[in-house]
């Protein structure tokens, strides 16, 4: 596999540490790590570096995740790449408002390495 | 110590959804359900679910809680919506450094930054875990983002809670105590 550049998005830096490790696992390597801690930190890095796959929290401080998809389409940043929510919150209202503001995917902390290499290889094949 | 920051900020979540969500809401009730929410199972299936899965690590419920050092951690993650109140994780410094150890993979000495942040989201795993076993507490319930306390004498304090899980669990040599505090349902 080429390597792939992913953009992971959330407040807590020991989730970051755990999606990389999780990615890592799945067998993405080369991986190259851009870390956000919030959907507006999140913007910023998108419009200074190019990612294949981005990785985000929904319940985070300044700018959530669900608003954070939603700016990324008003903004056409990052067109094509596949995002994937990883986050505890788990019911069908969320999963369906995550969908609609432009998810690819989602994962429900607390999560096996095994959930994140079958949800990211699937869209990343698909891409 | 203050539960009512932790619980706005989580209602303010589960009322982001707008006028169609708000009106969903008000159309569910746990108040009959109140058996099925306050279920002590949960509880117990929760923590392990989390332990196992991003710790790895097999954790037991256990006896009850002494807290046999001076400093202690105590993450809060409030509830909002149609259940309020909050989830409460709370453990000597060496357990919180031993969590936060099989979480990230490094060695800690005191509780720094990486600790509190991992013990923060720690509990917010298992405040998720906990309302997603009811399905519509899981869609109809916010949770607000963790926050951490660390120090010694200090006492959480809650007037009257409709109900309260308070249990102890224990993994390797180290113990914590994880409670559930709803002080409102609808």
């Amino acid at each position: 596999m080429s390597e792939v550049r992913t953009l992971i998005v959330d407040d807590s830096s020991v989730m970051r540490k755990i999606v990389e490790r999780s990615l890592r696992q799945a067998g993405l390597d080369p991986l190259v790590v851009y870390e956000a801690g919030n959907g507006a930190e999140g913007l910023d890095m998108l419009k200074a570096k190019q990612v294949d796959l981005i990785l985000s929290d929904i319940n985070m401080p300044s700018m959530d995740g669900l608003e954070f998809l939603r700016q990324i389409k008003a903004q056409n940043l990052a067109p094509g790449v596949p995002v994937v929510m990883i986050t505890t919150e788990s019911s069908e209202e969320h999963v369906k408002q995550a969908i609609l503001a432009g998810a690819r995917g989602y994962i429900r902390k607390p999560f096996t390495a095994e959930q994140v290499k079958e949800r990211v290889l699937s869209l990343l094949h698909a891409a | 110590m203050l539960l009512n920051g932790a619980r706005g900020a989580a209602l303010l979540r589960v009322r982001g959804g707008g006028k169609n969500e708000m009106e969903h809401t008000m159309a569910v009730s746990l108040r009959e359900s109140v058996q099925l929410v306050s279920d002590p199972r949960n509880l117990d299936a929760s923590v392990e679910e989390v332990f196992q899965l991003m710790l790895g690590v097999d954790c037991r419920r256990d006896g009850v809680f002494v807290l046999d050092e001076q400093q202690s951690v105590t993450a809060v993650v409030g509830f909002g919506g149609l259940l309020s109140g909050a989830c409460v994780f709370k453990s000597g410094s060496s357990a919180a450094m031993k969590i936060a150890a099989h979480m990230t993979g490094m060695e800690f000495s005191e509780i720094d930054d990486t600790v509190k942040d991992g013990i923060g989201e720690l509990c917010n795993m298992l405040a998720g875990a906990w309302k997603g076993k009811v399905p519509n507490l899981a869609a109809n319930c916010g949770l607000s983002v963790p926050a951490v306390i660390t120090g010694r004498d200090y006492h959480l304090h809650v007037q009257a809670p409709e109900f309260k899980l308070n249990h102890t669990y224990r993994f390797d040599d180290a113990s914590f105590e994880v409670t559930i505090i709803c002080d409102g349902l609808q």
